[in-house]
């Protein structure tokens, strides 16, 4: 095989920066709007909380009063000045040493140090992950793939693990490593920027909303592509606040797909480009908590950027991992089938076919008049409806793990006993609500074969051993996987049943069946603001 | 502009009333139909095979009924790539569910710039190059800019939208509509009252229209009141009319359907739209009604007076 790209990434660098800087430039249509916009927005995020970017908020202090002087030339060259400055801070680094050892120690780092119970009972430390983190889908065309054009990985996200375990994925099954846009605030988190840095992780300042910085992005991410570099973009734009399966997208950087193919074969040589959705199913969720209450303040519309959870705690890292080392196959990594940029499938060899299995040009729907153009608006809306194709892959590849169905079972038992109730109403009965065992365990049943009866339809996936084993197993297994990671408990043990404890955890787990209509569904219309849901109607008509 | 080549891909009426239309802006249109066409417009080309609209044209207009809108689709499909432009005039929702017919030629064709036509023009109008206007919907600027390029004229204003669905939706509730006019008008209901009926269905519509993805104001422009506005003024014009007129008088609509020999589209459509309206806790009387008179249910006095008191 040959090497991947990104080990040349480093001595290409210096002249990604510069073909970043001199794109941005070129489209810089209104230096002087540019500047402006990018003076206003930061003052007021440096006035509002500096840090210790004191200097910086000087800087554009008297950028903004010196602006109006200026002349064409000058600005031109603050302009080239803040494109360049923005495009260092973006670019990352790939060191393949670093990748090397991690790839070799990261296993034994996460199965070994963290399992000592797996390790004490015999089997390699490595072979422990290997069971725990299970990798579906059509990998080994992927691969093929890999070698025919640049790959865009657009994996669902739920947890700061997320690239952890995806970039684990990869190198287990042999894919190349992507480079991907990781928010800066996780180059701050002392634990999680071990495993971004020289991994080739690009920073992402999501506190900078001006113009500017935003078209250095999106070049960025473009010549990446164009130059054969696989990335990876989570396209919901941040962890799924509410726990819920993607249904809307921010799909700004994934538009660069097209752009990248435009330019290249504007210049002779198109380069293609596949998207490869995938889900990224966790038994257990490391943030859990501190998502569903923010989703759940959203609805208040109190947002705030989470910029501290559990995430950045040691401690319940660990018991994380070890939790999800307990259960065989408590992770699941399923590639879904590749897609071009427009929506299309595509072939193990690198052809993208209509839905009706008819062989067509990519490069067709460029077309104008018989020539290949760049025209932003129909290129948004070709964005759109790959998005549309992602969701519905993000749909069918969802993978139900007992905390999902045991928590979809619970809730409805919870909605049972509070039938008038709406969302807000039901999460503030806690500690209310008593089942027995036994029906919970047959509510557990019944959810599982409406789960399995999807499967065989295709609609969704169940979780490694889920349609095996008994309806109290997975209550079971459920019931011991909470118990202990969450700092309270989910459900509580009482007499010979349960007391529903924590209904906004069991709301968090249960809304990953909403996608399916296995949930309880009123997640979806307020969903439209955290991650999606809006485009809901046509998709049912269609069905 | 230099001129271009439309192609249609539907032989009726609709087809060749088109054809006409590019002409009249200036460009050549090629007809793809295996009907006899001895009475087409001067000038239009007649092929019969499909393949020929692919290769001589980017803008090909589907003009066919919505029953047989699919295998159509499936056929031009073999003759289309990614560079085309399809843009259908088809006054109805595909049979299966209610998908709309640019998500069927979306399914069915490797076309991803698909549009709508809609609004109050009629064939003859077109045919005899009487000013008319007539809308067009699509989410890509560029099939706009080639629907305009390809039949607007002095006669033939085209006024654009980027609500597909919500065009679809209108255009076809509004069929349906003028059965109930039709049928209303035979029962010798006043044309005040019918007014308000159509302003209350046409509530109804929007609010279907919106549950499907659509906007309510398109149910308010061109592809909805216009289209509606036109249909009832003008006696006899459309078939959905005369249809309701019939239907009034006793006649089955499955014979009707038979008889008439055009296809009417608000038969399969308006019970499936009314379910459509219940799943998702939609009032709408007055489709409801429509639908009970279609089908030939109930005592049509009672039914109406039970409009009147809802």
């Amino acid at each position: 095989m040959n090497e991947p790209t990104i080990f040349r990434f480093n001595a290409e660098r210096r002249d990604i920066v510069d073909e970043v800087v001199s794109r941005v430039l070129a489209e810089a249509k209104d230096p002087l709007f540019l500047l402006n916009d990018a003076a206003y927005n930061e003052i007021r995020r440096l006035e509002a909380h500096a840090g210790d970017e004191r200097e910086l908020l000087v800087t554009f202090r008297n950028l903004a009063r010196s602006l109006g002087r200026m002349g064409d030339g000058e600005r031109q060259t603050k302009l080239e000045q803040l494109a360049r400055m923005y495009a260092w801070d973006v670019a990352g680094n790939f060191d393949p040493k670093v990748y090397r050892f991690a790839s070799k120690v990261l296993p034994s780092l996460v199965g070994g140090l963290l399992s000592p119970l797996q390790t004490l009972a015999g089997g390699g430390p490595e072979a422990s992950l290997r069971e725990h983190l299970v990798t579906q889908g059509p990998t080994g065309d992927i691969t093929r793939l890999a070698q025919i054009g640049t790959i865009v990985f657009v994996p669902t996200h739920l947890s700061n693990f997320d690239s952890v375990a995806f970039g684990y994925g990869l190198e287990r099954e042999h894919l190349p490593p992507a480079t991907y846009g990781a928010g800066k605030n996780l180059f701050t988190n002392p634990l999680l920027s071990f495993f971004m840095h020289n991994l080739g992780a690009y920073r992402v300042d999501r506190r900078i909303k001006h113009v500017l910085y935003k078209n250095v992005l999106k070049a960025y991410s473009c010549v990446l592509i164009e130059r054969g570099y696989h990335s990876l973009f989570f396209p919901g734009g941040t962890r799924s606040r509410s726990g819920g399966v993607e249904e809307k997208l921010k799909l700004g950087l994934a538009g660069t797909g097209i752009e990248a193919m435009i330019r290249t074969a504007q210049r002779g040589r198109p380069q293609k480009v596949f998207f490869v959705p995938a889900t990224l199913n966790y038994q257990l969720t490391l943030e859990a908590r501190t998502l569903i209450e923010d989703w759940l303040a959203e609805q208040g519309r109190a947002r705030y950027i989470i910029s501290d959870d559990e995430s950045t705690q040691l401690e319940r890292v660990l018991t994380l991992v070890r939790k999800l080392l307990l259960t065989e196959g408590s992770i699941v990594l399923r590639f879904c089938d590749p897609l071009d940029p427009f929506g299309n499938r595509v072939t193990s060899d690198g052809r993208s076919i209509d839905r009706r299995g008819r062989t067509v040009d990519p490069l067709s729907y460029l077309k104008r008049d018989g020539r290949i153009v760049m025209d932003a608006s129909r290129d948004a809306q070709y964005t759109r409806e790959l998005g549309e194709s992602i969701c519905e892959e993000f749909a069918k590849n969802t993978v139900l793990m007992s905390t999902h169905l045991v928590a979809g079972a619970a809730f409805e038992k919870l909605r049972a006993a509070h039938p008038k109730s709406d969302l807000f109403g039901l999460i503030r009965h806690r500690d209310e609500v008593f089942v027995p065992r036994q029906e919970m365990s047959r509510a557990v049943g019944e959810i599982r074969d409406r789960a399995a009866e999807l499967e065989d339809r295709g609609l969704i996936v169940l979780g490694p051993g889920v349609r095996k084993r008994g309806a109290t197993e997975l209550l079971d297994e459920a019931v011991r996987a909470w118990s202990g990671y969450h700092s309270f408990p989910v459900l509580t043990a009482q007499g010979d049943g349960y007391v529903l404890a924590d209904t906004k955890l069991l709301l968090y787990y249960q809304n990953r069946l909403v996608v399916s209509g296995l949930g309880f569904g009123s997640a979806r219309g307020s969903l439209a603001t955290a991650s999606g849901g809006a485009a809901r109607a046509g998709q049912e008509v269609a069905s | 502009m230099s001129a271009m080549t439309v192609g249609i891909l539907g032989g009726g009426r609709w087809g060749f009333a088109l054809a006409r239309a590019a002409q009249m802006a200036g460009n050549r249109a090629v007809v793809c139909t295996r009907r006899d066409t001895s009475d087409r417009p001067e000038g239009v080309e007649v092929t019969g095979e499909v393949h020929v609209l692919g290769a001589r044209a980017t803008l090909i207009i589907l003009a066919v009924p919505s029953n047989v809108a699919r295998p159509v689709a499936t056929t031009l499909g073999d003759s289309t790539t990614g560079a085309h432009y399809v843009v259908h005039a088809v006054r109805g929702l595909s049979s299966e569910g209610l998908l709309p017919i640019s998500a069927v030629v979306r399914q069915e064709t490797p076309v991803k710039r698909v549009g709508a036509l809609a609004g109050p023009v009629l064939a003859q109008d077109l045919l005899e190059g009487r000013p008319s206007v007539i809308a067009v919907a699509s989410h890509y600027p560029e099939v706009i800019d080639s629907v305009k390029h390809a039949i607007a004229s002095p006669s033939l204003r085209v006024s654009s939208s980027d609500d597909i669905i919500g065009t679809e939706w209108a255009s076809a509730l509004v069929g349906a509509l003028l059965v109930g006019v039709g049928f209303a008008r035979e029962l010798g209901v006043s044309e005040p009252l019918i007014a308000g009926l159509m302003v209350r269905a046409l509530r109804e519509a929007a609010s279907m229209g919106v549950a499907a993805g659509g906007l309510e104001k398109t149910f308010y422009g061109l592809a909805g009141i216009g289209d509606l506005m036109a249909a009832m003024a003008q006696q006899d014009a459309r078939p959905e009319v005369a249809f309701g007129q019939r239907i009034a008088r006793g006649a089955k609509s499955s014979q009707l359907a038979v008889e008439m020999g055009v296809r009417i589209e608000p038969i399969d459509l308006v019970p499936r739209v009314v379910n459509f309206a219940k799943q998702r806790g939609l009032k709408t009387p007055v489709f409801e009604t429509l639908a009970a008179v279609i089908e030939g249910k109930g005592d049509v006095h009672e039914i109406t007076a039970a409009l009147m008191r809802s």
